[in-house]
């Protein structure tokens, strides 16, 4: 029974979690391209840790450092 | 799971899961594409001219190339000098370029304006109308459409082998009688 109450509990969180997404189309990007919706605060500083990191680590890759937004780099 | 069997108590929130889920990766019902169909037609403002418009299916008889741009997407800064030097290159024959805006910010769009200006006619599509008519599925996206007003060829995004590319379409398609 507690079981089958939290697939119910769990579904209806989850129901409502994803009301709150939305279909972004490529050509409404442009607020999500600007500077204060990006992850970090500063973007060069970002990419200074980055590059720094993939010195001491002999590895690189698998940040999005493109920006723009578009989903075209 | 047995107890997901057969219980209504349990499909319900399920099913509204799953409804939810359906929603979110619908599609919002906008006509697909074909090449070799006939473009969508549409009118709009034109930004280069103010007061004028622009109307696709006037321009028949003409080699078309409807490029979406905005001032946020990144290779449109590469594409539009050589979209424009296409256009002057090819103009004499019959090719022209019109670049549709998806900006929301008219600063924004101006500020591009400024920085990256180029000779052939830019539209306003500030609801964003041509897009959805043309089912725009990255940015930029340039649609070629031929001297009938034939969609020809879809190119999404640009990169440093589109204007090769591009440049043979609109060859092969400036022949072509109309």
């Amino acid at each position: 029974m507690t079981f089958k109450r939290l697939i119910i509990l769990c579904a209806l969180l989850l129901s409502a979690a994803l009301a709150g997404c939305a279909n972004v189309k490529p050509y409404e990007r442009g607020h999500l391209a600007k500077p204060e919706m990006q992850f970090d605060a500063d973007f060069s500083v970002t990419k200074l840790s980055q590059q720094m990191y993939a010195a001491k680590e002999a590895s690189s890759g698998g940040y999005t450092t493109g920006g723009g937004g578009c989903g075209c780099n | 799971m047995k107890t997901l069997r057969g219980n209504r108590l349990t499909a319900a929130p399920l099913a509204a899961f799953v409804l939810a889920l359906m929603t979110l990766f619908a599609t919002s019902g906008a006509a697909a594409l074909n090449l070799n169909a006939k473009a969508p037609d549409f009118e709009t403002k034109q930004l280069t001219e103010p007061g004028g418009s622009f109307k696709l299916s006037r321009q028949l008889g003409k080699v078309v190339y409807v490029d979406f741009w905005a001032s946020w997407c990144t290779p449109c800064r590469y594409s539009f000098p050589i979209l424009d030097g296409l256009a002057d290159k090819y103009g004499a024959q019959g090719f022209m370029v019109v670049g549709v805006n998806q900006d929301d910010s008219v600063k924004d769009r101006e500020a591009f304006r400024q920085k990256v200006p180029v000779k052939f006619a830019l539209l306003d599509d500030g609801d964003h109308d041509v897009a959805k008519a043309f089912d725009v599925k990255a940015m930029p996206c340039g649609y070629l459409i031929d001297r009938k007003g034939i969609l020809r060829r879809i190119h999404l995004g640009f990169d440093a082998s589109t204007p090769e590319k591009l440049e043979a379409e609109i060859q092969l398609l400036l022949k072509e009688v109309p």
